[in-house]
């Protein structure tokens, strides 16, 4: 029956029909030839969506979208600029930092590489910096809007693996900043090959000054996580705070946000929400089937039966990973990919936080890998550049977060008695 | 009949736009008041309860505006390759299984609806039916705008698609 699935699933897939109905489709017809009563389809389709947790799927959704647009975001990379852009081609550590920063507010790779492109592009542009490599870089930071905290895939994994999401929130932050330095030590040598010129002069002055003009901004992370670590919020309060905070901002302090532009930016983030949580409501009808079928228990004996080589596994797990966020998107991905590598990964004696961290950069690193590649079709619109020339230019950033991505797959086992 | 389908479709469109906005409002006005009565006064109890039916909503409902505008995620590339006959063959078939989908989903929607009319939510007392009647409306709205997009392949126009594969 499991065969009829994959069978089904992959030909729908190629067909070109939309992910939901793909997962759906081919779950029912296979559910239907094994004679179980389609009743279970509705049941869990509600059940998998029906859940507190899910609510800050589209809250951080609509706070990253309101604070990508704008003041907020320019005001920050002013200030990052003031403290770094002496350094020669320091432009290049200000996007990745503005990049790490953003994805302390947002939760999404699309609004980080949105939010900090919107505001550096031109600048970089102007100062002669190489278009498609400062655009690359840009969408290769937006990754690490998923791995630093908030997260909407984490809060997805966390919901599907029944794990915290403030504790995958936790423990996102090192994994994202190892990101955010690899890149940065990428950028730094190319800037001191290609000669890039230095940015605003280093000056106390300055940086106070900038400081205070972000302030708003760099308040928001301490809001969000704050709450959420401290234990004031749930991630999914936290995650309204933020709305509330970045409205707020918006309309009255900076005041570059009309009412218009809000209903467009609620109605577009709503309707983001909806294709994610109609992927995770179709797919719990999959992995209700999955698991009444025995598949993901059938997966990890049969990868144990090959090797009892953990390491290999591990690598395994981890390609496999790596290449669907390739061809399929992020969300997609982790609610098809969770349940049937999580048995296998405890099996392994990996812990259910360190199976999502892994999970959740291997896929954030497929936001920069064609054909299906959210942040560089954002790069490309916001830089104005024909995606193939981006494409050429990430691969040097593509390469070092594969290898802050092994990394993080097997440094924590260093500390682990694993055998 | 080409015009009055567009304007059904557009139509659609227009109805759904404020529905999701009222929805995603709605969602942020009852979690902040769950923060300020928790914090301030105590903590209301159906807050939590509305908050997931509202996300529910938003979900379905959504579902069908992205329909509607094209939306949805799917992996385009192979069918976007295809030479213009077998393309269009293709497309035909995919908008077919997503029909037959939500069609399904209409029928078991309505029975699942049907089943569930006794149960009550915990802290309203509100009739399940409600929550769950979402799941036939939004995929009886789906199931319509592919019989347009069927009509408008079949009348040599391009049908709208997923628009990138992102």
């Amino acid at each position: 029956m499991s065969l009829v699935l994959a069978g089904l699933f992959i030909l729908f897939l190629l067909m070109g029909i939309p992910i939901a109905v793909v997962i759906g489709a081919a779950t029912m017809g296979a559910l239907n030839l094994s004679g179980v009563p389609l009743m279970v389809v509705p049941q869990q389709m509600f059940s998998g969506i029906n859940s507190f947790a899910l609510v800050a799927v589209p809250m951080f959704i609509l706070a990253g979208d309101v604070m990508a647009q704008g003041e907020i975001s320019r005001r920050l990379v002013a200030f990052a600029d003031s403290m770094f852009g002496f350094i020669k081609g320091g432009l290049s550590i200000v996007s990745v930092l503005a990049g790490m920063f953003f994805a302390a507010i947002s939760g999404s790779g699309a609004a980080t590489t949105a939010a900090v492109g919107a505001s550096l592009v031109p600048e970089l542009k102007r100062k002669g910096y190489d278009p498609a490599a400062a655009a690359a870089l840009i969408a290769a930071s937006g990754t690490i809007g998923v791995v630093i905290p908030p997260s909407v895939p984490m809060i997805i994994y966390a919901v599907i693996a029944q794990e915290s999401v403030a504790k995958l929130f936790l423990n996102g932050v090192i994994p994202g900043v190892a990101m955010g330095i690899g890149l940065i030590l990428v950028a730094l040598i190319q800037g001191h090959r290609r000669a890039y010129p230095r940015g605003t002069a280093w000056s106390p002055g300055t940086i106070g000054r900038t400081f205070l003009s972000a302030l708003w901004g760099l308040m928001a992370p301490l809001i969000i996580l704050g709450g959420i670590f401290s234990g004031i919020f749930t991630p999914s309060e936290a995650a309204v705070v933020a709305v509330n905070y970045a409205i707020l901002v918006s309309l009255f302090v900076y005041r570059d946000l009309t009412l218009a532009q809000l209903y467009r930016i609620v109605v577009r983030a709503g309707v983001t929400t909806a294709v994610i949580m109609f992927v995770i409501s179709a797919s719990s009808v999959l992995s209700w089937a999955l698991s009444s079928w025995q598949v993901p228990n059938a997966i990890a004996g049969y990868a144990l039966g090959l090797t009892r080589n953990f390491y290999m596994l591990l690598l395994v797990i981890m390609l496999i990973i790596l290449i669907s966020g390739v061809f399929l998107e992020t969300a997609s991905a982790l609610v098809i990919l969770t349940p049937m590598l999580l048995p296998l990964a405890l099996q392994l004696g990996l812990g259910t936080v360190h199976f999502g961290i892994i999970i959740v950069v291997g896929l954030a690193i497929g936001m920069v890998t064609p054909p299906v590649a959210i942040n560089l079709f954002v790069a490309s619109t916001t830089a104005n550049l024909p995606i193939e020339k981006i494409t050429r230019a990430v691969l040097p950033y593509m390469g070092i977060l594969i290898v802050v991505y092994l990394v993080i797959g097997f440094g924590p086992l260093l500390f682990h008695n694993w055998q | 009949m080409l015009a009055g389908l567009d304007r059904i479709d557009r139509l659609l469109g227009t109805i759904l736009t404020p529905v999701v906005f009222f929805g995603m409002a709605a969602l942020t006005a009852v979690i902040t008041l769950q923060i300020v009565s928790r914090v301030f006064f105590t903590s209301v109890s159906w807050t939590e309860e509305v908050a997931r039916f509202l996300l529910i909503w938003i979900t379905f409902l959504g579902a069908a505006l992205a329909w509607q505008q094209g939306r949805h995620l799917a992996v385009a590339l192979l069918r976007a390759s295809l030479p213009r006959a077998p393309r269009r063959a293709v497309t035909g078939l995919a908008i077919l299984v997503s029909l037959c989908f939500m069609v399904t989903l209409v029928v078991i929607g309505i029975r699942y609806m049907n089943v569930q009319s006794f149960q009550k939510s915990p802290s309203l007392r509100l009739s399940m039916s409600y929550v769950y009647a979402v799941m036939p409306i939004a995929a009886g709205l789906m199931a319509a705008l592919s019989v347009i997009d069927l009509i408008r392949l079949i009348a040599g126009r391009d049908p709208r698609g997923p628009s990138g594969d992102a």
